[in-house]
């Protein structure tokens, strides 16, 4: 499917966002507008403070725009009450980040089914389904076992498995491999083109590795807030 | 996986900081529980000191309440021993005493000393009241009392007069005739007020009839009733008894007398309150420092469970609930901790200084007191929960980008 032809999951259109230092503005995000297809695997890639992480949050409506508006399945997020943008998070989206993050009082079950509770899964689907979840991403043996013991690598299966647990239409991740050893890092990355291959489960990327760049099917450059290029290889 | 699931997992991660808090309110709740039982047994026993001294019931003609008498025992009751004999028939009387209270002058001859005078039945009068408790020397009145006065310390100084001596009585007689007797000095008297040890006599009421030369009259007669009885339900049934035998008399209760009893429980209620409160703030401030403590550590990871869609009103709620969950952890070990401390204190024979209007210590008894327990759990849970809100609204509100980007 190519993303000319199906309708955007998520679309920005002439996303600004300005962060306050000091006495002066300076600006993460200048006029961006991008849209996201079903079944992406798109890079953002640029260099530091070239926005990668501000746009991502602003497209996974973790953040609001100064000025312009994004659109998830044709719905303006800036629309939304706070309790509607978090049922669209937790429905629509996935969320796997550098550092993680996984809840530190949650086996790798509970952090896997933590979302399909909030969605109101009952407890024996939620635990199949994030038993299920676990043993695609190579964890069968980690179920009961909480985060602080699991290597990095592991962490971040756990997380990618979280992030998939509703089901969701789009992945985002900031940096996902910056905490990893290459070997590991390759292995993630794998793991994620499968989904992407056998689920249709787009996933945007924030990025500077390299590794994840060459693996993108699309590469959105960002320089300065803006963005530089946009390649479909 | 329920909010309380999730707090106390988060409780038991944090053990040093959850152990401090829980700590906190266990003697929180432990100090108000314990202030609670004790204010129990000093209303206790303030009430039966109040009662050991004006009876459960009083007895009076009509005109006598809220008035007071212009000529000796013009309100008075006559009749007295057979209106005492129709009280005392009610089954729920374990005594009947009379009493004839009068004014006079006590003199030695060298010096006269007007005084106080209470007239009453001995023997009844020393079983069912404090009186030969109070006695500092000598003893008090037996028999029909004969021709034997107690008078208070203060007035036997004033006489210069020691037991064994005695003493001429002057008074007026309902008619306004002045007369006089001799009493023999039995006992003397510390009622513990000076200005009333200053003034203070009593004795037999055989002696004092003839004194005031109105036998069968008293001024009252004062009931104490059974262990248990029904107070409302006996002064009815006294009154109507009193009444259909022709005497015209209400029947009053211990409460209406002592107005002090009254006026001390809610100094007591006042400065329990007090008490509690400092207890409450001192609660709410180390549970708002600690909440606000464990907001601000989990920063990253509230940033975290937004993105993952878990909407602000879950996240206020898993912090309150932590709270909760604090609060109800530190009811149950405060529970315990009062419950031993509550029982060593009992076995350690500490006497406590007496209440107003008792004249003895008591040994400390600090009660079982539900209502406490109940009171103390309702504050403990309802302080946490306030000291709880405003870090968990913090945490409910703060930007996920800011969150998630927190060192």
């Amino acid at each position: 499917m190519s993303r000319d032809s199906a309708r955007p999951l998520v679309e920005a259109a002439g996303l600004s966002r300005s962060y306050r230092l000091g006495a002066g503005l300076v600006p993460a995000v200048r006029d961006v507008s991008l849209a996201i297809a079903p079944g992406e695997f798109v890079a953002l890639k640029g260099p530091s403070g070239s926005g990668k992480t501000t746009l991502l949050n602003l497209l996974g409506l973790l953040d609001r725009p100064d000025a312009g508006t994004v659109r998830v399945e044709g719905r303006d997020g800036e629309e939304l009450s706070e309790d509607e943008r978090s049922d669209l998070r937790r429905d629509r989206f996935g969320f796997v980040f550098q550092t993680f993050n996984l809840i530190p009082v949650l086996t790798a079950e509970e952090n896997v089914a933590y979302p399909m509770a909030l969605a109101g899964v009952e407890a024996s689907a939620r635990r199949a389904r994030a038993r299920e979840l676990l043993a695609s991403v190579g964890l069968a043996e980690k179920f009961g076992v909480r985060p602080d013991l699991l290597s990095g690598g592991q962490r971040q299966r756990v997380a990618i498995a979280r992030a998939l647990a509703n089901g969701p239409s789009v992945v985002f991740a900031d940096e996902p491999t910056a905490n990893l050893d290459s070997r590991t890092a390759e292995e993630i990355l794998d793991l994620m083109r499968e989904i992407n291959a056998k689920d249709h489960v787009a996933f945007l990327f924030a990025t500077h590795d390299p590794l994840v760049v060459s693996r993108a099917r699309r590469v959105v450059s960002l320089h300065d807030g803006a963005v530089e290029s946009d390649v479909t290889a | 996986m329920s909010a309380f699931a999730l707090a106390w997992r988060n409780l038991v991660r944090q053990k040093r900081r959850s152990f401090l808090m829980i700590a906190v309110v266990t003697f929180g709740f432990a100090a108000f529980a314990l202030a609670g039982g004790f204010i129990a047994q000093s209303f206790e026993g303030l009430k039966e000191g109040t009662i050991r001294s004006v009876g459960d019931l009083q007895i009076v003609d009509r005109r006598a309440v809220g008035k007071a008498e212009e000529a000796t025992l013009e309100y008075g009751l006559p009749d007295a021993r057979r209106a005492r004999a129709l009280a005392a028939a009610d089954p729920a009387v374990a005594a009947v005493l009379p009493r004839i209270e009068f004014v006079g002058l006590a003199t030695t001859g060298a010096k006269s000393v007007p005084f106080l005078g209470v007239g009453v039945d001995p023997v009844p009068e020393a079983t069912a009241t404090l009186a030969p408790e109070l006695i500092a020397s000598g003893k008090y009145l037996s028999g029909d009392g004969g021709d034997g006065v107690v008078l208070g310390t203060g007035l036997a100084a004033a006489l210069n007069v020691k037991p064994g001596d005695r003493v001429t009585l002057m008074s007026t007689t309902p008619d306004g005739s002045l007369n006089a007797l001799d009493g023999v000095v039995e006992g003397l008297v510390d009622v513990r007020i000076k200005e009333l040890n200053d003034r203070y006599l009593a004795a037999g009421i055989g002696l004092v009839s003839r004194l005031l030369q109105s036998p069968e009259t008293v001024s009252k007669l004062v009931v104490f009733l059974k262990k248990g009885a029904h107070e409302e339900k006996a002064a009815e049934r006294i009154g109507k008894a009193l009444v259909s035998g022709g005497y015209p008399i209400v029947v009053r209760r211990w409460r209406d007398l002592a107005t002090f009893y009254e006026q001390v429980k809610l100094l007591y209620i006042g400065i329990f309150g007090f008490v509690g409160a400092v207890l409450v703030v001192i609660v709410i401030l180390s549970a708002a420092i600690v909440m606000t403590m464990a907001v601000t550590e989990r920063t990253r990871e509230i940033g975290t469970l937004r993105a993952l869609g878990t909407r602000p009103s879950k996240v206020l709620r898993m912090f309150l609930a932590e709270g909760v969950a604090i609060a109800l952890a530190g009811c149950l070990a405060g529970t315990v901790l009062s419950l031993i401390v509550a029982a060593a204190l009992n076995a350690s024979g500490i006497i406590l200084p007496p209440p107003p209007g008792a004249t003895h210590g008591m040994p400390i008894n600090v009660k079982l007191y539900p209502l406490a327990y109940v009171a103390g759990i309702a504050a403990m849970v309802l302080t946490m929960t306030i000291a709880s809100y405003f870090p968990a609204r913090r945490a409910s509100r703060t930007s996920i980008v800011e969150a998630l980007t927190h060192v």
